[in-house]
């Protein structure tokens, strides 16, 4: 007898619980992936300095789509994106780093860290420490300091080629349909980085110990790896120095008296002549962190080499002679 | 019959009060046991659902449950806090995806939950207004807490204290809400999402305060040592974090050991997964790894077995109360003897009469039974919002 009167309700619940039995939108997908979308579009690649966008472009080819968001006029290393183009790094399939403390503001970033790809963590035990940093103590934490590393990794070929290297890897785990076609986009840009080095070396081998200037802290890997005796000051191409810098150069110039300036960019007539009058040298080694107004990173580091032997070529010969 | 179906309908409408008790108490008895098992079998996928969505959980040894609560459900204590080294070491196995979870503060009534943009992914979460978080001090809210606060990107929430008697703790941080999630009917509804760094920056660990070189912060500095200064408490930290400001906070030392409440780690097929929690075996293993749908089906078999003894208990009732109705019914028949026999004088059947009595009873057990199924009805299409109400309010 119960159990015929629990048979309609029985039924009741029934019809009700099959109602109400499709959950929230969106519950049963969780935690898998699509695996339907099989039309290849190409992978949205931010980068966060131009030498990692040519690297993107040179070894992704047609099946990459490489955006370098900052504006032409500034250092990436000293820009942050704001949170619009934060939002657009977001948004992509791959955001490829320069590591080594490059980019400052990531650390303030929202940025999915599956789509982080750290290009020269593999070569972490190659950076340069920076020795300038000061420390300072407060609240319960006790004594810290903002330290870091030389950003600018890819003025050593060697180190370009491991960046390139993890480029080419992390395309190849994004998209492994094409990861024989982006080993051999590779495998060029590798010879072509190490054709580099070498002429680097025997420029550097030219140049042997003789004392060096660098405009600006940012050559230190190019230092390192071509064994150069380089100390560096903190000018800027298009500003005059003032007078304490002047001085301070002098200064520099006894204990270490230096023949040759590199610097990031031209620097000014005034300054130019002035430092010949000091017997200084001026040439230009374009790091090339931002897109160069003509050509590309490798024209721009080959005119680099240019340069550098140019400058080097009359004081070898004297040498010779 | 029509007749017989008019003067039984005529008696229990005179009768209206006895009526109303006898279906009254025959609804309730039929409702209660249905009700209890639908909202029951509600409130078990509900948990269940959020669970077995969820392949595995890494956190400090400690209560698995506290753990599943609150990196599912964003309930219950704060579990024993693990670092993000964590998160980490998972990410190095490649054998799954971690996605960190800080659960831990709150402002007002909701719960912050600091992780990646991972997690909106995993929970297929959308940004229905604005967008999502891309710097440190902006937050996303669920969609309850922001149809509750009634604001939205552009307007701002503040953390709340840990204890209103910490006076020396971390000063509330006032966050810009940059963007509301549509409705996901899950616990996500009431949590505001934040950068897992922001957390940090609510906890202090994470800051922003005065150039300790510039002028202007020479009146906090304590001492000067070479490269070394040490700051006074008068520092001025920042409790807002703006575009003016944001280039000042920074992390002291490595991510690594900063806290975290759990990780969700996402395991690339099955194999994987097992591998991981091979992992987590080792005897001196420092944290556990916990399959939520076990911890949640673990605690829904005592719900269960509760329920098995409360419906036991209604049964019970039941059949007393369906003895007690059969008492009225009997002693119902007794004093309206002399209104059975008026009814034979002046001509009814045996039959006419009997049918007259089976006709109440039945019409009374009928409005019962079908008024039960109503609420069961009802309860079946609303008590998800209502188990949501209560389980996630």
């Amino acid at each position: 007898m119960k159990s015929r009167l629990y048979l309609p309700i029985l039924a009741m619940f029934l019809i009700a619980s099959g109602c109400a039995e499709s959950g929230p939108p969106g519950e049963e997908s969780q935690g898998t992936q699509d695996s339907g979308s099989q039309v290849l579009e190409p992978l949205s690649i931010f980068t966060t300095n131009y030498p990692l966008a040519y690297f993107a472009e040179r070894i992704g080819g047609g099946e990459v789509e490489v955006s370098f968001p900052a504006p032409g006029d500034v250092d990436p290393a000293y820009w942050a994106p704001d949170p619009e183009v934060i939002a657009d790094y977001q948004q992509a399939d791959l955001i490829l780093l320069n590591g080594a403390g490059y980019e400052k503001w990531l650390e303030r970033a929202s940025l999915p860290a599956s789509k982080l790809v750290d290009t020269s963590v593999a070569v972490a035990s190659s950076y340069i420490p920076l020795d300038q940093g000061v420390v300072h103590t407060h609240g319960p934490e006790g004594e810290h300091s903002h330290k870091g590393w030389v950003f600018t990794t890819w003025l050593d070929p060697m180190i370009a080629i491991a960046q390139a290297q993890a480029i080419q890897e992390a395309l190849s785990a994004a998209r492994p349909e094409a990861a024989a076609d982006f080993r051999v986009a590779f495998e060029g840009l590798q010879a072509d980085l190490l054709v580099l080095d070498a002429q680097l070396g025997e420029v550097g081998a030219d140049f042997g110990d003789r004392p060096v200037l660098f405009s600006h802290p940012v050559y230190q890997y190019l230092d390192e790896h071509l064994g150069l005796n380089g100390k560096s000051v903190h000018w800027e191409p298009g500003d005059m120095p003032t007078e304490e810098m002047w001085n301070e150069l002098s200064t520099l110039l006894q204990s270490h008296p230096a023949e040759l300036m590199i610097w990031e960019g031209e620097p000014l007539e005034a300054v130019k002549s002035r430092l010949a009058g000091l017997g200084l040298q001026t040439v230009v080694y374009n790091p090339c962190g931002n897109a160069p107004e003509s050509g590309d990173f490798g024209s721009v580091m080959l005119q680099n080499l240019a340069n550098l032997e140019a400058a080097v070529e009359p004081e070898a010969a004297d040498t010779d002679g | 019959m029509k007749d017989t179906l008019y003067l039984a309908w005529r008696y229990l409408a005179h009768h209206r009060i006895k009526t109303a008790i006898l279906v009254g108490s025959l609804t309730l008895i039929t409702f209660l046991p249905v009700g209890l098992n639908v909202i029951v079998g509600q409130s078990a996928r509900e948990l269940t659902s959020r669970a077995e969505a969820t392949p595995l959980l890494v956190g400090a040894k400690g209560s698995p449950l506290e753990l599943a609560l609150n990196s599912l459900y964003f309930e219950s204590d704060t579990p024993t806090l693990t670092t993000y080294s964590e998160a980490v070491r998972i990410e190095e196995t490649s054998l799954a995806t971690p996605i960190p979870l800080y659960v831990r503060f709150r402002s007002r009534d909701y719960s912050i939950v600091g992780t990646t943009l991972e997690y909106f992914d995993f929970r297929g979460l959308e940004v229905a207004s604005g967008r999502s978080m891309a710097v440190l001090g902006e937050c996303v809210l669920g969609s309850r807490v922001a149809a509750d606060l009634g604001v939205g990107p552009g307007d701002t929430v503040v953390s709340s204290p840990e204890s209103v008697f910490d006076l020396a703790g971390v000063y509330p941080l006032k966050m810009q809400v940059v963007g509301v999630l549509g409705p996901s009917y899950t616990a996500d509804d009431g949590a505001i999402f934040v950068d897992l760094k922001t957390t940090w920056v609510i906890q202090g660990l994470v800051h922003g305060h005065q150039d300790m070189d510039a002028p202007e912060a020479a009146s906090g500095v304590l001492k000067r040592e070479g490269d070394t200064i040490t700051a006074n408490a008068s520092v001025v930290q920042y409790n807002e974090i703006t575009p003016d400001n944001v280039d000042s906070f920074h992390f002291h030392g490595g991510m690594d050991g900063y806290p975290i409440s759990g990780v969700i780690a996402v395991p690339h097929d099955q194999k994987s997964g097992t591998i991981l929690m091979g992992r987590y075996e080792a005897d001196d293993e420092i944290s556990q790894i916990v399959q939520p749908a076990t911890v949640m089906n673990d605690l829904l078999g005592t719900i269960l077995t509760i329920r098995e003894f409360v419906i036991a208990a209604l049964l019970l009732v039941a059949i007393a109360t369906l003895a007690t109705a059969a008492l009225v019914f009997l002693l119902s028949l007794r004093l309206r003897r002399r209104e059975i026999d008026t009814m034979s004088k002046i001509g009814g059947s045996r039959l006419s009469i009997g049918t007259l009595l089976v006709s109440e009873i039945v019409a009374v057990l009928l409005a019962g039974v079908l008024l039960a199924g109503l609420l069961t009805v009802l309860t079946a299409q609303f008590g998800e919002e209502l188990i949501r109400a209560l389980l996630l309010g």
